[in-house]
């Protein structure tokens, strides 16, 4: 009398066990039918395979640039590095002359090389502090701000442009407005453009004016800083300086990396301004013989092509490392809202 | 079947293109037809005074050819080599180049121009050119070049704005040391914004004539430089002296006006070039034109046949023409007519051809230029071996340098260590 209804018990226990069991094993077989292109195993294989090839015939044209004028010219170039070339005649291998006489027998290249470091590392940071500053008066004006941002992005869109290159040469010769300018306020430099030590600080004047695409994107990011953490700081008694430092700054070191990045590597790109400004001879005493322009030069003016592919890989591997460099110390001053670290 | 039928006329066509790409063109076809409508390009160097002359002359060419086409382009004398260079590499050259002896050695070499053999006598007439001005265009046994017309160097002087500055005038083959008094006593008259001239040891040539001058070139017949590190620290040297005394135009002042020389600029009295640069310093200097003088240059030594002449500029056709004739009959108009003679005068040197010569109206500036090189005969010597491969860097090398010594941004020794280790490098190909 006892063991009946216990055994009765059980298999119910057991069943419904079961049932529960096949419910939740047979859920996705219920859901298969609504899954278009998969009806049966064999159809499913094939829709598949029809997707891929789709897929790749979408990428087609971008895979067939990124070998072709890519990857292709990247591999061949480094070949070319350790060559001697002068395209007339087939390449000559060298090992790794070209490398040695760059860093031991050729002090035009080195002079090349401290002019564009000097030209990144100064330009840079002036540039970003630039676009900082605006942004930041231009978050706090309502009244025609957006005619503003309009006006101080123009700059970056021109500013690379052969007209601008020609106008500020003839800006910053002997007698032009700028020396003209400063004449009237007493300073006598005299020209820009010839002289070894304005060339340079010229050339980074023509960079800042470009601030316009950093600053818009510092503008976008100063929109999305919650206004609580301000009014937060306010009731805690902090002074605009220490909101900037303590509110903005830390908010905004996501975008402050993006832009730094991508300026840094923009400005080793330096060419076209520099090339105008100096009638195509990076002077006045290799002032403005940016790395590229070097480059250029050595190629084709020189035909010395092995030796310009191995300039391009090693300013390749130096905008490397200070990407890296970049990244590792993203880590200790970068952060990200939401990031639980 | 069809599949392979369509892989079939690809791999020919492939082949075809592959057999046009390799094939060496055997010399005027002969089913020419001069008639049919061809289009030629032309790319020369110069300014837009010569661009203009160019495209007179073209007009004056269609007026016998009008089926004939020409689309011509222009550029500065370096970026217009760079250009051709990278043309070079992949074969594509423009039909008709105005070419250099700088570069002619190092085209022909490698098979980049046409073998103008069969086409002079029937497309390009050569009885107005005396046989040794057209072995100049002859590279190991083939004529690759014709000479348009022949070239010294020499002093322009601005004589209106030297009397505008109060100074006496340059009487031409002094010493070096007279010239450089000269020219400071030009810039102390100038007060400021006029300078004597620009110091001559910048320029390559000034170098060579004064090598010349003992008997030496700057390269021998075996491509071996013939100056030692002593000589070009020596020659440089003297360069330092004559700027240290502010008798010439500082070098910052000659970048801003870059391209023009501070003499086409108005801002020097005087400047040694080739002597069909008069044109060009018309151009420049506009109106004031009327006061330039050609005289000669300063003389390292007494009685030395240190000037010769140089074929200023030639015409060559690319190999990769695909109209030779048509390019040869471009290339008879533009060395040989009357009528381009009229249209150039002296801008592109001194006509090599006598038919060419003869319709050159002696414009005064013209006349000077053949009064000079009448007046030089006595210094004309042998003219140096056909120029190094590779030698129009070594020249821009040498300017660069030249540069650099006027801004103080390198020493003498330096400068003379940078060029050897250049010069090295280019020579060892």
């Amino acid at each position: 009398m006892v063991t009946v209804p216990t055994s009765a018990g059980t298999p119910t226990a057991r069943g419904s066990g079961r049932t529960t069991d096949r419910r939740a094993a047979a859920a996705p077989h219920a859901q298969q039918p609504l899954e278009p292109g998969r009806r049966t195993s064999g159809g499913a294989a094939a829709a598949a395979r029809r997707e891929t090839i789709a897929g790749y015939g979408f990428l087609a044209p971008w895979l067939v640039g990124f070998f072709g004028l890519t990857v292709g010219p990247m591999a061949v170039s480094l070949y070319l590095a350790f060559t001697r070339y002068d395209i007339f005649t087939p390449p000559e291998w060298v090992g790794f002359g070209n490398f040695v006489r760059m860093f031991t027998d050729d002090p035009v290249f080195l002079r090349s090389a401290k002019v564009t470091l000097e030209y990144v590392l100064i330009g840079t940071p002036v540039k970003l502090a630039a676009a900082l500053a605006i942004a930041l008066l231009l978050n706090s004006i309502t009244r025609g701000s957006g005619f503003f941002r309009s006006a101080f992005y123009t700059p970056s869109l021109i500013g690379a442009s052969v007209s601008v290159a020609i106008v500020w040469r003839a800006m910053f010769a002997g007698d032009g407005p700028v020396d003209s300018s400063l004449q009237v306020l007493g300073i006598e430099l005299g020209g820009w453009v010839g002289d070894v030590d304005l060339a340079i600080p010229m050339m980074i004047i023509l960079v800042v004016w470009q601030f316009g695409a950093p600053m818009v994107i510092f503008l976008a990011g100063l929109k999305q800083v919650p206004t609580e953490l301000y009014e937060a700081a306010q009731v805690d008694g902090a002074g605009p300086v220490h909101r900037f430092w303590k509110v903005t700054v830390p908010m905004l070191s996501p975008v402050i990396f993006f832009n730094l990045l991508l300026e840094t590597i923009h400005a080793f790109q330096v060419f076209g301004s520099a090339f105008i400004i100096s009638n195509g001879s990076g002077a006045p005493g290799g002032q403005l013989n940016f790395i590229t322009i070097y480059m250029y030069k050595r190629g084709f003016a020189d035909m010395q092509m092995g030796y310009a592919a191995a300039i391009a890989w090693i300013v390749l591997v130096v905008v490397a490392i200070i990407a890296a460099i970049m990244f590792r110390t993203a880590r200790s001053w970068v952060y990200y809202a939401g990031d639980n670290r | 079947m069809k599949r392979f039928k369509i892989a079939m006329a690809a791999v020919a066509s492939a082949a075809l293109l592959l057999a046009g790409c390799g094939g060496e063109p055997e010399g005027p076809s002969s089913d020419f037809d001069p008639n049919a409508p061809v289009t030629l390009d032309l790319a020369f160097w110069g300014n837009d005074t010569r661009a203009g002359f160019y495209k007179n002359a073209i007009a004056k060419f269609n007026e016998k050819y009008p089926n004939i086409t020409v689309n011509s382009t222009f550029l500065p004398f370096p970026e217009f080599w760079e250009k051709r260079q990278i043309e070079a590499a992949g074969r594509d050259l423009p039909d008709v180049m105005q070419f250099d002896y700088a570069y002619l050695r190092q085209y022909s070499q490698n098979k980049l121009l046409l073998d103008l053999k069969p086409y002079l006598g029937k497309y390009i007439k050569t009885d107005g050119f005396a046989e040794s001005t057209l072995g100049i265009g002859v590279v190991n046994g083939v004529t690759t070049a014709l000479p348009i017309g022949t070239n010294a160097w020499a002093m322009f002087t601005n004589t209106a704005l030297i009397s505008k500055s109060g100074a006496g005038a340059y009487t031409g083959g002094t010493s070096w040391d007279e010239y450089a008094t000269w020219m400071g006593s030009v810039t102390k008259a100038g007060g400021g914004s006029v300078w004597g001239g620009t110091d001559p040891t910048g320029r390559i040539q000034n170098f060579e004539i004064s090598l010349r001058a003992n008997g030496k070139n700057l390269f021998d017949d075996a491509g071996a430089p013939q100056f030692t590190k002593a000589d070009l620290a020596d020659f440089w040297g003297k360069g330092a002296q004559v700027r240290g005394t502010g008798a010439t135009i500082p070098t910052k002042r000659l970048l801003e006006v870059a391209p023009k020389s501070g003499f086409g600029a108005g801002l020097t009295t005087s400047e040694l070039t080739w002597d069909n640069f008069g044109a060009g310093y018309a151009g420049d200097l506009g109106a004031a034109a009327s006061g330039l003088a050609l005289t000669a240059p300063p003389v390292t030594k007494a009685g030395a046949k240190d000037l010769y002449l140089k074929p200023s500029m030639l015409h060559a056709i690319a190999a990769n023409s695909e109209h030779p004739e048509a390019s040869a009959l471009l290339v008879d108009f533009l060395v040989n007519s009357q009528e381009a003679g009229a249209v150039f005068g002296t801008n592109r040197g001194l006509p090599a051809s006598s038919t060419h010569l003869a319709g050159v109206k002696l414009d005064p500036l013209s006349q000077k230029i053949l009064d000079y090189e009448t007046s030089i005969k006595e210094r004309l010597g042998q003219a140096p071996p056909v120029p190094v491969v590779g030698y129009g860097s070594i020249e821009e090398k040498f300017r660069q340098l030249g540069e650099e010594l006027g801004l103080g941004t390198v020493t003498v020794e330096q400068a003379v260590d940078q060029f050897f280790s250049e010069m090295d490098t280019i020579l060892k190909k």
